[in-house]
């Protein structure tokens, strides 16, 4: 599982979005959405888009609920399937 | 403003439109990808629900835009910067509406393999034609994804 590098030292309870695999979407256009969303490099985005690819899911951002929840909105808004999910459902 | 026109055969991409407009259709009221929250966000999601077929809509109107008369005159569409992105998500939801509906049938092996080959033969008329709608909102993707990735800062 991989963390976004700049918010894991988020309060008590944090939030983690995941990013859910589809089979339609193509790849460099999820790529591409990760990038843009969340300042990720190339090789971060793809890493994350191969996790999803092959487990199904990947954790792309970890922190406060506002956050994440805006941040799943717009993965939504961009026809990416995501959820978000606290430490307490882990 | 960078601007990439993109010539389109009018015989072979005008009857696709109607099925694609009808999909698009379609989409004013159903999201391309549902809401995966969990059910304690029952509330959240309902607001979600409401700005994201908005937004869908907005994005659906913009890809039509393309299709105006000029379309119909010369078989030209012109990406830019303005309406890249926009036109994206619409290719991307009205794909993923296509294979909830439309293609639903067909194994996720069997289109893959199909998009390679494009051999679809053996499919009814209505499945051939959904996949040809499929494979064109592919294609503007991967030309605006060419030549005007949101992520490649555009030159001076």
């Amino acid at each position: 599982m991989s963390e976004s590098n700049d918010n894991t030292g988020a309060g008590p309870q944090e939030w983690r979005v995941v990013f859910l695999n589809d089979s339609v979407t193509r790849m460099s256009y999820a790529v591409m959405v990760l990038r843009k969303l969340f300042g990720f490099d190339e090789a971060t985005a793809v890493q994350h888009m191969m996790e999803a690819h092959e487990s199904g899911r990947s954790v792309v951002w970890l922190g406060v609920r506002e956050n994440a929840e805006a941040y799943a909105f717009s993965l939504q808004q961009w026809h990416l399937c995501a959820t978000i999910e606290s430490d307490e459902t882990s | 403003m960078k601007r990439v026109d993109v010539r389109l055969s009018i015989p072979a991409v005008a009857p696709l439109l109607d099925l694609i407009k009808s999909v698009a259709e379609e989409l004013r009221s159903h999201l391309a990808v549902p809401i995966a929250l969990a059910e304690a966000d029952a509330e959240l999601a309902a607001v979600w629900r409401e700005d994201l077929l908005e937004s869908q809509r907005e994005d659906c109107d913009r890809l039509f835009s393309l299709f105006d008369q000029e379309f119909f005159s010369e078989g030209v569409i012109s990406f830019d910067r303005d309406n890249a992105e926009a036109i994206l998500r619409a290719c991307a939801a009205l794909r993923l509406r296509f294979r909830r509906t439309h293609l639903s049938t067909i194994t996720d092996e069997t289109l893959e393999a199909i998009e390679a080959s494009t051999n679809i033969g053996n499919w009814d008329a209505a499945e051939q034609k959904a996949f040809a709608c499929y494979m064109f909102l592919d294609e503007l993707q991967k030309i605006i994804l060419k030549y005007l990735d949101p992520m490649v800062p555009e030159e001076e």
